[in-house]
C-alpha cells in the first residue's frame, strides 16, 4: 500500500488582493509522487525549490491549486490539517517554555483528552527511543538545541501518526551535533517504520538519510530514486551537479572523431578523453555537448600512463583526503586522491578518466544524453 | 607586504578574557590560519591586528616595529569579512576603487583602472565590473569584497571567514578558486575559520584557537598527525577521529591494550614500534587514549580472524563514500565504507583497528603522547615546511 501519494499537485501563491495582475508562476508544478508505506521520503532543492510548501500541502497548512493528496488511500484534500493523522516536526522547536518535557510531549494528548495512564505509558515508551527519558523533568530552557529537537521530534511521533513530516529538522544544529542526531534519526526511523517526508536543501543529509530522495528544482520534480540511482544515474545536469560533494566536474566539450575512434576534446586544452564505445550510436564528429564526471572517477596514471600530462591548478591538504584541480579553458576540474604524495602547483601529472563513468549532457536543455537502447 | 606578530596579546570583556596571552609570529608573505570553534577568540586577534579592538597587555608589531599606538588607519591593513560589505550604490568598480580614491591613498585613476583591471582578473570577474551589488549573487560579492582588498597593497591582508556566509557547495569552489589565487598573491595573508577543510586547505600554518589561547601551532600535516590533544584531533576530520579507551599492560615484552566493547574486555597488542614503546613505558601510563581516524577502521560482516565482534548502529552515505557508525563501549566508531552496501541497524559487525596508525593520548589529561611512525610524519612536515 502506498504511504502517501500526490497526484498531479499544483500550487501558486495568488496576489489577487493587490491591484496589478500579475500572474505568479507555480510554485509546485505537475509534481507527481508516490512513497510507499514506511518509506523514508527526502525533499531536496535548493531554496525557493516549492520543497516546503510541498510539505505544507500535504500537512494541509497550504491549500492545493490544483491536484490530489492522498495519505493511505484516504484523499485528504478536503480534510482538516488535525484530521489527517500527520506528525510534524519543524526547524523551530516551538515548545511551551513553562511546561517541562514531559509536559510538552503530552501536550497533544492531554489536550484530547486521553486519559492519565494511558498518556504515561506512551510518554515512558518514547522517551528511551528518543534518549530523553533523563530530561522528562527539565525545562525547554534548560536543552541545548539538540535536546530540543529530540523533544520535538517525540512530540511528532507520540501521536502514531501516519505520515511524519520533518522540514530541515538539522538546521539549528552545529556540525557535530548535526552528525549525531543524523544518525538518531536514521535509527529512530527504522524502529517506527513510519511513512515519513523529510524536507532539506542538504544533498548530504538526503543521501545519508532516505530511501528515496525528489530532488526538485523551480517547482517541477527532476529526479525520484534511490541515493545511488541519483548519484551514479543522474536524470540531468542540475541533479548531476546537486547531488555529491565536491560536485561533478561538468564541461563543454566537443567530440572529434580520430581514425574511428571518438574523443571528447575542451576548449584551450589539450585533454583529450575517449568517448566510452556505448555512445558510439548518438554522438558525430563535430558533435557538442556536455561531459561530467564526479571527481571520484578522475585519476593520477602512473609514470607508463597513457594520459594526457596536465599541470596542477590548485592542491589541498585536507588530511583524509587532498584534492588536485585541473585547468580545463576556464573550468577547474577536481580530482579527489587518497595518495599520501604531496604536490603542489605547477606539478605535472598523467590525467586519467574512468570513460565508462562519463555523463552527456545537452548543452541547451541540461538533459541527460544516452546511449540508445539496442 | 609584512611579518606581524603577536606578543602576550591579552584582552577581556569584561569578566571575560577573549584573548589570554596569544603570540603568534607570521612569516612575511606567509598564509596563517586562526581555526578554532565559535567564541574561541580569533576575530578578536584579527581586530587587535586591525587596529580596532586594544590589547590590554602586549604588543602587536608590524615588520617589528610596536604599532599599538598606530590607528587602524594608518596600519595599512586590508579586511574582508564574512558580510561583504559593499556599497549597495556603487558598480563593482567603483566598489573596488573606493579605498584607492580616499583620502589616505589617494592615487590617480590610470594606476587605479590598471590595478582593477588586474585584480578583477585574478578574482575571474572581469565581466562583473559595471554590476551593481544587487546584480550579484553571493559568491559574486564575496570576490568583489576580496577585490576591493587585493587592488591595495597593504600591509597585510585579514579575512574574517569570508566563505562562511555561502552555501557548501559555494564555499567548496570558491575555496579553491582563493587556493589558487594565492599564489598569484605573494601576501601575507591572516585568514579566521572554524572550518577545518579551508584551514588545511589553504593555510601554510595553522594557529588552533580555544577559550582565548593558542593550543598548537603547526603545519596542517602536523595538526592533522600530530595534534597536540584530543580536542585539536577531533576538529580535524570529518567524521572526526575515533577515539577509545583502553588500558596498557605488558605480557611477553609487549604491550597489550585493553578495550572494552560493549562489556566485553577485548585485548589487542600494540604493534611493535620502538619510539611508541618506549615513550608509554618513559610515561609510565596504564589508561590511554587511542585515536584512530575512521579510514584506519576496517570491518567485515563475517567473523575473521583479529577481528572483534560489535554491532552497527548506522549506516550513512556521505556523498561519495559512506560511513558505518558501530557500537563500542559509551561511544560509537565511525569508519569509511563504499556506497550501497546493504546493512542492517543492529546487525553484528567485526571490526579491526589498524593500530599501526594510532595516535595516542594520555586518558587522564587528554594530551599527545605519541603516535605510530612518529619520524616519519615529522619529516612530512619538515619538507613540506621547505616548499
Amino acid at each position: 500500500m502506498a504511504g502517501l501519494t500526490l497526484n498531479h499537485l499544483f500550487k501558486r501563491y495568488d496576489n489577487s488582493g493587490k491591484k496589478k495582475k500579475i500572474k505568479n508562476d507555480f510554485a509546485v508544478k505537475d509534481l507527481n509522487l508516490v512513497c510507499e508505506q514506511g518509506e523514508f521520503v527526502a525533499l531536496l532543492g535548493p531554496s525557493g525549490c516549492g520543497k516546503t510548501t510541498t510539505l505544507r500541502m500535504i500537512a494541509g497548512l497550504e491549500e492545493i491549486t490544483d491536484g490530489e493528496i492522498y495519505i493511505g488511500d484516504r484523499l485528504v484534500n478536503k480534510v482538516h490539517p488535525k484530521d489527517r493523522n500527520i506528525g510534524l516536526a519543524f526547524e523551530d522547536y516551538a515548545m511551551y517554555p513553562p511546561l517541562n518535557v514531559y509536559g510538552n510531549v503530552a501536550f497533544n494528548m492531554r489536550a484530547k483528552g486521553i486519559d492519565k495512564e494511558e498518556i504515561d505509558r506512551k510518554v515512558r515508551e518514547i522517551a528511551p527511543l528518543m534518549q530523553i527519558d533523563d530530561l522528562l523533568d527539565k525545562m525547554p530552557v534548560k536543552l541545548s538545541g539538540g535536546q530540543k529537537q529530540r523533544v520535538n521530534i517525540a512530540r511528532a511521533i507520540i501521536r502514531e501518526p501516519e505520515l511524519l513530516l520533518m522540514d530541515e529538522p538539522l538546521s539549528h544544529l552545529d556540525g557535530k551535533a548535526r552528525q549525531a542526531m543524523r544518525t538518531e534519526i536514521k535509527r529512530l526511523i527504522n524502529k517506527i517504520k513510519c511513512t515519513t517526508v523529510y524536507v532539506t536543501h542538504d544533498q548530504l543529509e538526503a543521501m545519508s538519510l532516505a530511501d528515496k530522495i525528489a530532488i526538485i528544482n523551480f517547482g517541477v520534480l527532476q529526479q525520484f530514486g534511490t541515493p545511488t540511482e541519483v548519484y551514479d544515474d543522474p536524470a540531468n545536469e542540475f541533479v548531476a551537479s546537486f547531488i555529491g560533494e565536491p560536485p561533478m566536474n561538468i564541461l563543454e566539450t566537443k567530440i572529434v572523431d580520430v581514425d574511428g575512434t571518438f574523443f571528447f576534446t575542451f576548449k584551450d586544452s589539450n585533454l583529450r578523453i575517449a568517448v566510452p564505445k556505448r555512445y558510439y550510436s548518438v554522438v558525430h564528429d563535430g558533435f557538442c555537448c556536455k561531459m561530467g564526471v564526479r571527481p571520484m572517477d578522475v585519476l593520477i596514471g602512473g609514470e607508463d600512463s597513457k594520459g594526457t600530462s596536465e599541470e596542477i591548478a590548485t592542491f589541498e591538504n585536507l588530511g583524509d583526503e587532498r584534492r588536485i584541480g585541473i585547468r580545463v579553458g576556464d573550468v577547474l576540474m577536481m580530482l579527489i586522491t587518497e595518495d599520501e604524495k604531496r604536490y603542489k602547483r605547477g606539478d605535472v601529472i598523467k590525467l586519467e578518466v574512468r570513460e565508462e563513468k562519463t555523463h552527456l549532457f545537452d548543452i541547451e536543455t541540461g538533459d541527460r544524453i544516452r546511449e540508445k537502447e539496442i | 607586504m609584512a611579518r606581524i606578530q603577536l606578543e602576550n596579546v591579552k584582552k577581556a570583556f569584561g569578566k571575560v578574557q577573549a584573548l589570554d596571552g596569544i603570540t603568534i609570529d607570521v612569516k612575511d608573505k606567509e598564509f596563517f590560519v586562526l581555526f578554532g570553534p565559535a567564541g574561541a577568540g580569533k576575530t578578536t586577534i584579527l581586530n587587535c591586528i586591525a587596529g580596532i579592538a586594544m590589547p590590554e597587555e602586549g604588543a602587536v608589531k608590524f615588520d617589528g616595529e610596536n604599532v599599538n599606538l598606530t590607528d587602524s588607519a594608518h596600519r595599512n591593513v586590508a579586511m574582508v569579512f564574512e558580510n561583504y560589505a559593499l556599497y549597495p550604490q556603487m558598480t563593482v568598480y567603483d566598489n573596488m576603487a573606493s579605498a584607492l580614491r580616499s583620502k589616505l591613498y589617494k592615487t590617480d585613476e590610470a594606476e587605479i583602472q590598471k590595478r582593477i583591471q588586474w585584480a578583477a582578473k585574478t578574482m575571474k570577474m572581469e565581466n562583473l565590473l559595471e554590476r551593481l551589488p544587487s546584480q550579484l549573487s553571493n559568491g559574486q560579492k564575496q570576490r568583489v569584497a576580496m577585490g576591493r582588498a587585493l587592488v591595495r597593497t597593504p600591509n597585510v591582508f585579514l579575512m574574517d571567514e569570508p566563505l562562511a556566509h555561502l552555501d557548501a557547495k559555494l564555499r567548496n569552489s570558491m575555496r579553491t578558486e582563493l587556493k589558487e589565487m594565492q599564489a598569484n598573491l605573494g601576501s601575507t595573508c591572516i585568514y579566521v575559520t572554524h572550518d577545518f577543510m579551508e584551514a588545511m586547505a589553504l593555510g601554510d600554518r595553522i594557529a588552533i584557537i580555544n577559550k582565548g589561547k593558542i593550543v598548537q601551532i603547526g603545519t596542517g600535516d602536523e595538526i592533522y598527525y600530530m595534534p597536540c590533544n584530543e580536542f585539536t584531533a577531533q576538529l580535524m576530520g570529518e567524521p572526526q577521529i575515533n577515539i577509545v579507551n583502553a588500558i596498557i599492560s605488558e605480557m611477553d615484552g609487549g604491550l597489550i591494550a585493553t578495550i572494552n566493547v560493549n562489556g566485553n574486555n577485548i585485548a589487542l597488542k600494540l604493534p611493535e614500534d620502538e619510539r611508541v614503546y618506549q615513550k608509554i613505558k618513559e610515561s609510565n601510563l596504564t589508561n590511554v587514549d587511542i585515536g584512530l581516524r575512521p579510514q584506519n577502521v576496517k570491518y567485515s560482516f563475517e567473523p575473521r580472524d583479529g577481528y572483534f565482534k560489535s554491532s552497527v548502529y548506522s549506516y550513512e552515505s556521505i556523498g561519495n563514500k559512506s560511513v558505518i557508525v558501530a557500537e563500542c563501549a559509551d561511544d560509537q566508531l565511525r569508519m569509511i565504507a563504499p556506497n550501497g552496501l546493504s546493512v542492517g541497524i543492529d546487525s553484528d559487525i567485526y571490526l579491526k583497528f589498524e593500530l599501526d596508525r594510532a595516535i595516542i593520548f594520555d586518558a587522564n589529561t587528554k594530551e599527545y603522547i605519541v603516535r605510530y611512525d612518529e619520524q616519519t610524519f615529522i619529516d612530512l612536515a619538515a619538507s613540506m615546511e621547505e616548499k
